[in-house]
């Protein structure tokens, strides 16, 4: 291993990353563009006749150093997905189908570029990807570390797992220096997890998720259990990061308002499907979908002038009794008598690179499409400041 | 610190409390030890003679309450327990004679029970569903059988039957008590069925309760993490056994306070020399000075035993360091 892949302070410009900073001419034309692949992905609790599908038949592709936003209610399934993706869902989780492959730079030899599929990986395998290539951040911080260990024993544990050639000081220095990448003194390392407060605890997490220099991070929620002061600044730090350091982040979360600040792309779930897919601020703008728009609906936008917060009429949907139709149907304020019959797909929308599953937008529908799900996006006249635009 | 010391002192209070108590009792009971052993010896008592067995005593019964409480007191510092009436000698000579044969047996039974236990539990907590489950039942079964009646059948299967444990006693009669590796090879040799009865019978206790500690950690984030780090097993493992020990170790401090006078069914039925041996004699016979130092003996195990496990607990879990605003 090179002595340089500790030395993050010497990565390359913006918004490119270990992509370019490792890769030589050759490499990158075998290298995948995308660093997850997920394709056609079920996953189910129970089996049997007990069995209720927390997950149905889901497609990503996530590009390298790109920010993938996933949004939904509790229940839609977004942690669960994410959690079988990187094979950490617990029994009665089952994965029941599709693929997942994971393209990443070995660090045995970082000119090989390695693609590994997650579902059929043995134990084995996964340790070695885990957190050096995949790392994770929790929305509880007080209870994803450990309480009887001192923060700075984190640190050590996985720069000693999975950088066994690092002596002990350099394991020390180089938790220091995470710690002052999220803004931390490194008296903090000396501290228990119960003696910090819960944005530093948060803070901790996303260090330690960057330790080993991965190619993807997610973020299960990262923010939801802070206060909104802290929520912001942890959101610009992020985008700080991600900007320095280039890795992929899935950032899980059912605040839309957020996540239009943070990611480049963003998939909406429900029911575990994907029901609205794209870019971030033409969802946010211009939802298709009118499950998008019940979520907008549902938050104060960060930006831009207030307006009247709606909520979604009903409950979400009970995943062992769905409807036979649409599963939104039940809840819809558009809804048709297709609707109630025909499960619509997720398919693209003309002459633009999202895809929305709703019959409004079927080039075969009768109806017109209703005007607040046929908005366009004007950014001269009603532009989101996001951090992405920021210098 | 503070706390360390505010500790010691709530420590040295009950101590304080225990000895007291432990004065008064035998005072507040109607009867007095010297009549009651008189009323036993046969024949005509002269004054003189009563007069001698009283000295011997502990001195006149005349003085005042708060006189004999303070002499108490004094007496006790200078490590003076006063004399067995039955026994005749003193009870501090006796007390440090049975203490280290029960504190061996039992505590090395404890430690065994609480070690193998832990372990056992830690693993079933983990592999929760395995085939190792079916190891539960067949120690809670062990549990249930009321400890006499399992250790007399052991005894009688395995040591008279079988012979593959001596029968009864501490050591053999042929050995010479001393610090020899003989001897003591020979009182490890007599200890081995006694132990292994009583770790039968406690390690359910345990086993289950680390289980069930485990299996809750297992569901923790930390763990999730742990597993998300890319950790090897063993220390996964770790992280959420590190965490369900903390009750056990509160448990063992308990059982640790037990020691001594938790011994009494085991050194009955191994007629081992210990300490329940003795209460038992001393209570039968009326022997209040013999009594009133094993009672003693006993108040100030489960103290010390209660600071050990205060400090190790301030030392395994963080958490407990914070002190409570006052």
């Amino acid at each position: 291993m090179s002595a340089d892949t500790f030395d993050i302070q010497a990565v390359s410009p913006m918004r490119e990353g270990p992509a370019e900073r490792k890769g030589n001419a050759v490499a990158n034309v075998e290298r995948s563009e995308f660093v997850l692949e997920v394709n056609n992905f079920s996953v189910d609790y129970g089996v049997g006749e007990n069995m209720v599908r927390a997950v149905n038949d889901v497609t990503l592709h996530l590009r390298r150093s790109k920010v993938l936003g996933v949004a939904g209610e509790s229940g839609s399934g977004k942690s669960t997905l994410v959690y079988a993706m990187t094979r950490l869902l617990r029994a009665p989780g089952v994965i029941s189908g599709g693929s997942v492959t994971l393209n990443f730079t070995s660090r045995d030899d970082e000119k090989e570029f390695t693609t590994l599929n997650l579902v059929t990986a043995s134990e084995k395998e996964l340790r070695k990807i885990r957190w050096s290539h995949v790392s994770i951040v929790l929305q509880s911080a007080l209870s994803a570390l450990n309480p009887v260990l001192r923060v700075g024993r984190e640190f050590d544990e996985v720069l000693k797992t999975h950088r066994p050639d690092m002596s002990k000081a350099q394991r020390r220095a180089r938790a220091v220096e995470l710690l002052t990448m999220v803004g931390l003194n490194d008296d903090r390392l000396a501290r228990y997890p119960h003696e910090l407060s819960g944005g530093q605890r948060q803070r901790i997490m996303i260090a330690l998720a960057l330790a080993l220099d991965p190619d993807l991070v997610i973020m299960d929620e990262p923010t939801t259990a802070l206060d909104v002061v802290t929520q912001r600044e942890i959101i610009s730090e992020l985008h700080d990061l991600r900007s320095r350091f280039g890795f992929a982040l899935i950032f899980i979360t059912h605040d839309l308002s957020l996540l239009v600040e943070l990611a480049d792309e963003i998939v909406v779930m429900y029911a575990g499907e994907i029901v609205e897919r794209a870019g971030a601020s033409e969802l946010y703008e211009a939802p298709r979908h009118p499950y998008t728009l019940g979520l907008l609906n549902s938050f104060p936008p960060l930006h831009g002038p207030r307006r009247e917060l709606s909520g979604i009429p009903g409950s979400p949907p009970d995943l062992s009794d769905l409807p036979a139709g649409c599963n939104f149907y039940p809840r819809c304020p558009f809804a048709m008598s297709r609707c109630e019959n025909e499960a619509p797909a997720l398919t693209a929308i003309e002459n633009s690179d999202r895809s929305v599953a709703c019959w409004l937008h079927s080039s075969d529908s009768s109806v017109p499409v209703p005007v607040e799900l046929s908005r366009t996006v004007n950014p001269a006249r009603n532009p989101v400041t996001t951090l992405k635009e920021r210098p | 610190m503070r706390m360390i010391i505010r500790r010691l002192s709530l420590y040295a209070l009950t101590a304080w409390v225990a000895i007291t108590v432990n004065f008064l009792l035998p005072r507040l009971m109607p009867g007095n030890p010297v009549q009651t052993m008189i009323g036993k010896l046969t024949g005509q008592v002269t004054a003189a003679e009563m007069n001698a067995i009283q000295l011997s005593f502990g001195g006149s019964f005349k003085q005042g309450l708060f006189a004999q409480y303070f002499t108490y007191l004094t007496q006790l510092f200078h490590g003076n327990f006063g004399s067995s009436i039955t026994l005749g000698a003193p009870v501090g000579a006796i007390l440090r004679e049975s203490v280290p044969w029960t504190v061996g047996l039992i505590g090395v039974s404890t430690i065994v029970s609480f070690a193998v236990g832990t372990f056992a539990g830690a693993l079933l907590g983990w592999t929760r569903g395995s085939r190792l489950d079916s190891l539960i039942p067949t120690a809670t079964f062990f549990q249930a059988i009321p400890y006499f009646f399992l250790g007399t059948v052991m005894l009688l299967v395995f040591a008279s039957n079988l012979h593959w444990f001596p029968v009864l006693g501490a050591y053999s009669q042929n050995a010479t008590p001393g610090w020899n590796w003989n001897f003591v090879g020979n009182v490890i040799r007599y200890g081995e069925l006694p132990v292994i009865s009583i770790v039968l019978s406690s390690i359910a206790g345990w086993m289950l309760g680390m289980r069930n500690m485990m299996i809750t950690m297992v569901g923790e984030d930390f763990v999730l993490m742990a597993v998300a780090k890319g950790l090897p097993r063993r220390k996964v493992i770790m992280h959420a056994a590190r965490n369900a020990i903390l009750p056990s170790i509160a448990n063992l401090s308990l059982a640790i306070g037990l020691v001594v006078s938790g011994a009494l069914l085991v050194e009955l039925v191994f007629n081992y020399p210990g300490v329940g041996d003795l209460l038992l004699q001393a209570v039968l016979n009326e022997d209040y000075p013999l009594i009133q130092g094993i009672f003693l003996v006993i108040t100030l195990t489960v103290l010390c035993a209660n600071l050990i496990a205060d400090v190790v607990y301030l030392a395994l879990d963080p958490r407990t360091r914070t002190e409570a605003a006052v």
